[in-house]
């Protein structure tokens, strides 16, 4: 075997899986087309999610500290697992206004992102849907950031997530003595008379991108794989 | 030297001495700086799992926070230590294979020490907070053509030697060597061009990265190993290969494979439906290749036992071929779409995977390669035996508890996933990171000493000695190492 045949045949046998599953598949899904949106009321009912701004910034806080090493952000169908038969993952089962809102992920979910953060342990839950489920279950009646920022702060802190192994991430966080008034950032941590604790740059974009994350928008028909049965169907 | 007495085998001996001689700096620069980085990333390790059952520890500090502690630990051991180990044993390997001396030490000397920069830089971006949140890629965006550049001006040289060998027979190692040459740099630019000059969707990068994972193992660290393998077990048993179509047979369906495997870590995520499905089928089928060239060096080895309880670098390779052979298991039984993909695709038996890949396959072997490969260069012997035993005896029980332990808390973790009808709770996998953490501390205390033994051979402090230094001790001498012979009494430099 010639160095030239070897070559060769290294190129073929690589080639052909470079280009079926990394180079065509890349260039296809760049063009995605647009996605209808209907749940949007203005002229262009375009469906892309809000990424800038402190979001995008939180999502790079997200990337830098690792949170996807133990968290993911896929909720797949049913044929690849079971995410979606839990109550809050795919979306709210109940939700007071839309009713059960789950739906798995789907690649418009992750549009205006650097590199979806699909995640390689689940040390921890699903963050698919870790806004709606603050808002509508953790911190229901309170802030949903404060809630945030308190778990950042100490996950531990909370009795019912004791067992949590959600390391603290205290560095994002500034304790700072009072001078004045306190600040009506202030988190309700007890950090010594006199003192304060407010969130810092980071903890504030990491706790806007996690209330960003709110995957059960409607979809469209053409993607709405699970579509309410209508009253009159069995 | 007299042509009267010179005969073809010294002129052999004098090629290959000088050879050695040749490469010496290469290749002990490689090896020690890579030891370094693998002590450094386990030592990083035990800090992520310790941390994984306590979070509470060293909470403090943000550098050693879990989450840039844990990829720091996993782009050290890929890019500190299995790279560098992997060209010292191309460098060499390519060298002798090809009877060529290398004439580029101070460009490939100098490229490693850029080389180690850019691992270093890359390092100190991840624990600062600067990585890029993308798995076995963290190293910050400037690291990547600063290692690819590094990475060409080092191997050109065994390219080139490989070209203008006198003819002869292409060894099976230079297949396996040759490829994985090629193999890198493809995936390399590959996946770091598309995920940090063209953006494109999302998701696709996401599953991109994971075929480069899987390619990383499959396409640069299992050939390298088996490149290695293929030389060692005919060269130190003095049989010959126990079968050539086989060895064909595991090289091109490798070939065949590989390159489709990885991309199961995205089943139902939003990619093309064929991609994660043709992933798992390909990481399954991968059984074929590496049992093949297992079973291939496995006999070769076994066909001389003796030699093989005796020889360090034969037992460290016997211990990788037949974490390659489990490695083959476990891709099968990891990645059934049906039953156990949903249960390993997010768990700890994706990293019970990796480490059985790259310390329980890649790193043994290249210890193996190691202990038959520094005293050729250094013209030294290994001076303790004992040192030799220890680092094999604890990395081999260390990386079974790891990898075994991963792989099977893995599998109980995602059980406990599976189970929607129970409320979600961080699963108890608290004896498992214990037991990881524990083990992770025994291959680190072993590896200390392999890097000081390493420092000290390469400062020529080894003994002079003539007789290798083997695990069993010989018979009738008071020496374990039998008679001390000036190193320089035999071989090339008594035919002057």
């Amino acid at each position: 075997m010639s160095l030239r045949t070897f070559i060769l045949g290294l190129t073929a046998s690589f080639g052909a899986a470079w280009l079926a599953m990394v180079v065509i598949p890349y260039l296809k899904m760049r063009d995605l087309a647009p996605l209808a949106d209907p749940a949007a009321k203005s002229a262009t009912p375009v469906f892309f999610p809000k990424r800038t701004g402190r979001i995008a910034d939180g999502a790079m806080v997200y990337a830098e500290n690792g949170c996807y090493l133990c968290h993911t952000q896929v909720v797949r169908p049913t044929y690849a697992g079971n995410d979606l038969y839990r109550p809050d993952w795919g979306g709210l089962k109940n939700d007071p206004d839309r009713g059960d809102t789950r739906r798995e992920t789907n690649a418009f979910d992750f549009l205006g992102e650097k590199f979806a953060q699909i995640g390689v342990n689940r040390m921890g839950p699903d963050l698919s849907n870790l806004g709606r489920r603050v808002e509508a279950d953790y911190a229901a009646g309170s802030d949903p950031s404060e809630w945030l920022y308190v778990h950042l702060y100490d996950p531990t802190a909370n009795p019912k997530l004791w067992n949590s192994k959600c390391p603290p991430n205290r560095f994002m966080f500034e304790k700072r003595e009072i001078k004045g008034s306190p600040s009506d950032d202030a988190l309700p941590v007890d950090v010594g008379a006199g003192f304060e604790l407010v969130p810092g740059s980071d903890a504030r974009a990491l706790v806007s991108y996690l209330l960003s994350l709110k995957k059960d928008h409607p979809v469209p028909a053409a993607l709405d794989f699970a579509p309410k049965k209508k009253d009159g169907d069995s | 030297m007299s042509s009267v007495t010179s005969t073809t085998s010294d002129q052999d001996a004098l090629l290959r001495a000088g050879i050695d001689r040749s490469l010496r700096h290469p290749v002990m620069f490689f090896l020690t700086s890579g030891a370094a980085w693998l002590a450094v990333s386990i030592f990083l390790g035990v800090i992520a799992s310790a941390k994984s059952h306590s979070p509470d520890w060293l909470s403090g500090c943000p550098w050693l926070s879990y989450g840039r502690v844990f990829p720091a630990h996993i782009n050290a051991l890929v890019y500190g230590w299995g790279m560098q180990a992997g060209f010292a044993v191309i460098i060499w390997l390519m060298a002798r294979l090809s009877r060529k001396e290398c004439t580029a030490v101070g460009t490939i000397l100098t490229a490693g020490h850029v080389w180690n920069l850019g691992v270093s830089l890359g390092i100190i971006g991840i624990l600062s907070g600067n990585g890029t949140g993308m798995p076995w890629m963290e190293f910050p965006a400037f690291a990547w053509p600063v290692l690819l550049l590094s990475y060409f001006a080092i191997l050109i040289w065994s390219f080139i030697q490989f070209r203008v060998r006198p003819e002869g027979h292409v060894y099976i190692s230079q297949w396996y060597l040759l490829a994985a040459m090629i193999w890198f740099p493809w995936v390399f630019i590959t996946a770091n061009t598309l995920l940090h000059c063209l953006p494109g969707h999302p998701v696709m990068g996401a599953a991109i990265n994971a075929w480069y994972r899987s390619a990383m193992i499959f396409l640069f660290f299992t050939p390298v190993a088996l490149g290695a393998a293929y030389y060692l077990a005919p060269k130190v048993t003095g049989r010959p290969v126990f079968s050539y179509s086989l060895a064909k047979l595991g090289f091109w369906s490798l070939a065949g494979i590989a390159p489709w495997a990885g991309m199961q870590k995205l089943a139902g995520a939003p990619v093309p439906f064929f991609l994660p499905y043709l992933g798992a089928a390909a990481t399954a089928l991968l059984f074929i290749p590496t049992c093949a060239a297992a079973v291939n060096t496995l006999r070769t080895m076994l066909s001389c036992p003796e030699t093989l309880a005796a020889s360090p670098s034969l037992r460290f390779t016997t211990a990788g071929i037949v974490g390659l052979i489990v490695l083959a298991i476990s891709s099968v039984f990891l990645n059934l779409p049906g039953s156990t993909l949903r249960m390993t695709q997010f768990t700890l038996s994706g990293y019970g995977f990796d480490m059985l890949a790259l310390y329980g396959v890649f790193s043994l072997i290249m210890f193996g390669a190691t202990y038959f490969i520094v005293p050729r260069v250094t013209r030294r012997e290994w001076l303790s035996r004992r040192l030799i035993k220890m680092h094999f005896l604890f990395s081999v029980y260390g990386v079974i508890f790891v990898a075994l332990v991963a792989l099977f808390g893995g599998l109980m973790q995602g059980m406990g996933q599976e189970a929607w009808q129970q409320p979600w709770s961080p699963v108890a996998a608290r004896p498992y990171a214990v037991t990881i953490t524990f083990s992770w501390s025994l291959i680190l205390f072993s590896n200390i000493f392999f890097f000081l033994h390493l420092t000290l051979m390469w400062l020529r402090l080894g003994r002079r000695s003539s007789h290798p230094t083997l695990l069993v001790p010989s018979h009738g001498s008071g020496s374990p190492h039998g008679e001390e012979g000036d190193i320089d009494n035999v071989g090339p430099a008594h035919a002057h």
